[in-house]
């Protein structure tokens, strides 16, 4: 699947913070946005993965217009995955439960939770279990239904740098098997992991390195 | 099913002001519709005693201010297909100490319509006592109603608490203590087909008389309209509270679990199924209410059954069809209180979460 975003504009009221912004992304990649606090990443990001509409400019996933497609939530949840700062996990539910809660088969998810390493944790709660773990936890829940691109805002803005440098393992690990990453992030050393680093500047892309 | 008593228990503080406000909507709606429903059945349940057709004054709001002749009743029993037909005078009254009971004269064929317990019918200057009176009375002797007083001759049971809580007299002393002939005979008939016919023939016997099916007399009848309305009124109060209460509470809990409708939205949960998963829950507490509500009404109904202070007058029914009726009501007070919250959760978008990290 490819990502194509064309002349990307966006106002919050009257500040402009995206300022035509053209990138291709090949969703079978890990593909990083980097840059200054302000800068637009999450904006871009949340363009991107369909959850906030551009002022100008469009979003294409194969071709296919976004603000065309049909049903929005349908399509979200067949081929997009999300990893917020937060976990986000619903403490009420066990982890297993929590990446259950979207899943359209349950198939993936006993493989899911040993491939991060959680299944011994899986009927925990969320406050049972260490940060790292819930964001594992977050993340399995954003893979379950097999997803073609996972976006992830900050992912590891709540852990230790040994623990971010697992997620971005992870992220890496999972892109070569097939899914694909877009990761905003002001962490440099996420630049280590990824196939593409979309740089960002005052609503611009500055720069693109593979 | 699990999951959304997991959601209540996790939000147990909030859940349990939702419970309370709806078992105390529910209880208020049965209780009310209870009582009035009892006071209204036990009047029609002592109207329709040996009483298929009723006469009273034309054109009278009130059985208590219906006056007609007492001898009219004689020449009722003469009609074919009468069965019965006796004269009643409907009073109330102080009987020391009491400040009011209710005072029943009735013309002597009527007596065996209160079965007694204990001792004999009233003569002239003596009266027989309902059970739950005498108990109150603390088994008097004589009792001094209206400065005036009358031996004690019998006590009888009856299930009408108006009865029970009341005097029975003979129809003469009766129209001395209220100053009338009659207010009202009840007459029963041979065959209730023949009802019409007979209502004809009584309505022809005086001008200022009114007969009447007791069937329609009680349909018709302005005092049970009047308590059925306030009924209806203070029961529609009740629910709205109910419903506001849900309404707040479910606000509130809503934006706690902001989070995690957003968290729904951004792994594709369509809006139907937030909705419904809110819905789902508030049912749950509903049913629950609603079972609670029942027991404390048959609780309370039970304490105001026995209490000295009602004298038995107020007599609560909790029929089964109230009981599907009002919990069709809780149902629905859940389900519309429920359903704007859980639309605006619905409507959460994800980008929030991105956004911002505190929602
Ligand atoms: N909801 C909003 N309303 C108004 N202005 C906003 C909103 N979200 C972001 N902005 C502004 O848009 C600009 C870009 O914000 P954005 O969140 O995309 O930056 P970012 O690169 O993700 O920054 P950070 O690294 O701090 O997360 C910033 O100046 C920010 O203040
Ligand atoms: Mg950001």
């Amino acid at each position: 699947m490819t990502i194509e975003a064309l002349g990307l504009e966006h106002f919050y009221g009257r500040d402009k913070v995206l300022n035509g912004v053209d990138v291709t992304i090949d969703a079978g990649s890990f593909t990083a946005i980097i840059g200054e606090s302000g800068s637009g990443k999450t904006t871009l990001l949340s363009i991107l993965s369909t959850l906030l509409q551009p002022s100008a400019g469009i979003v294409k996933y194969d071709g296919k217009i976004v603000s065309e497609l049909g049903n929005i939530d349908r399509f979200r949840r067949h081929n997009i995955g999300f990893v917020f700062q937060f976990h986000y996990l619903i403490s009420y539910l066990t982890l297993r439960e929590n990446i259950a809660l979207g899943a359209m088969e349950e198939s993936r998810i006993e493989t899911l939770l040993h491939s991060l390493g959680i299944s011994k944790l899986s009927h925990r709660y969320s406050d049972e279990v260490s940060g790292g773990e819930r964001q594992r936890a977050a993340i399995a829940r954003a893979l379950v239904n097999a997803p073609s691109v996972v976006f992830a805002d900050e992912p590891t803005g709540s852990l230790d740098s040994k623990n971010a440098l697992g997620v971005y393992e992870l992220f890496r690990g999972f892109s070569c098997a097939g899914t694909g990453f877009v990761v905003a992030s002001h962490d440099k050393k996420i630049a280590d992991y990824a196939d593409i680093i979309i740089e960002m500047e005052d609503g611009v892309v500055k720069d693109i390195t593979k | 099913m699990i999951t959304p008593l997991k959601a209540l228990r996790k939000n147990r503080f909030k859940t349990s002001l939702i419970f309370l406000s709806m078992s105390v909507s529910i209880a208020a709606i049965f209780l009310i519709s209870a009582i009035s429903g009892g006071v209204v059945s036990m009047y029609s349940a002592m109207l329709k005693t040996d009483g298929d057709i009723i006469v009273t004054q034309k054109g009278i709001a009130d059985t208590f201010f219906s006056d007609i002749n007492r001898s009219l009743n004689d020449s009722i029993l003469q009609i074919e297909g009468v069965k019965v037909s006796s004269a009643m005078i409907l009073g109330a009254a102080p009987v020391d100490p009491l400040p009011i009971v209710g005072i029943y004269g009735v013309s002597e064929n009527r007596f065996k319509s209160y079965p007694l317990k204990e001792g004999r019918y009233p003569k002239v200057g003596e009266v027989m006592l309902g059970s739950k009176i005498y108990e109150t009375l603390k088994h008097p002797r004589e009792v001094i109603i209206s400065k005036k007083e009358f031996q004690v001759s019998g006590v009888f049971k009856s299930r009408i608490g108006f009865e029970d809580g009341g005097v029975v007299m003979n129809l003469s002393d009766g129209g001395e203590l209220f100053h009338k002939s009659a207010s009202i005979v009840l007459v029963s008939l041979e065959d209730l087909g023949q009802s019409d016919e007979i209502i004809g023939k009584i309505n022809t016997l005086d001008a200022q008389i009114e007969a009447k099916t007791t069937e329609s007399f009680i349909e018709q009848y302005n005092q049970f309209k009047i308590i059925q309305t306030s009924s209806d009124v203070i029961g529609a109060m009740a629910f709205l509270m109910g419903i506001l209460g849900i309404v707040s509470m479910m606000s509130m809990v809503v934006s706690d679990r902001k989070a995690e409708f957003g968290i729904m939205r951004s792994i594709g949960l369509s809006s139907t199924a937030i909705i419904l998963k809110l819905l789902g829950e508030t049912l749950i507490i509903a049913i629950v209410a609603y079972v609670v509500a029942l027991g404390v009404s048959f609780g309370v109904l039970e304490l105001i059954e026995h209490a000295d202070k009602f004298q038995g007058y107020i007599n609560g029914e909790i029929t089964s069809a109230l009981m599907i009726q009002v919990f069709v009501i809780s149902v629905v007070m859940a389900l519309v209180g429920t359903f704007l919250p859980a639309l605006y959760a619905s409507r959460i978008d994800p980008v929030s979460l991105i956004q911002r990290g505190d929602v």
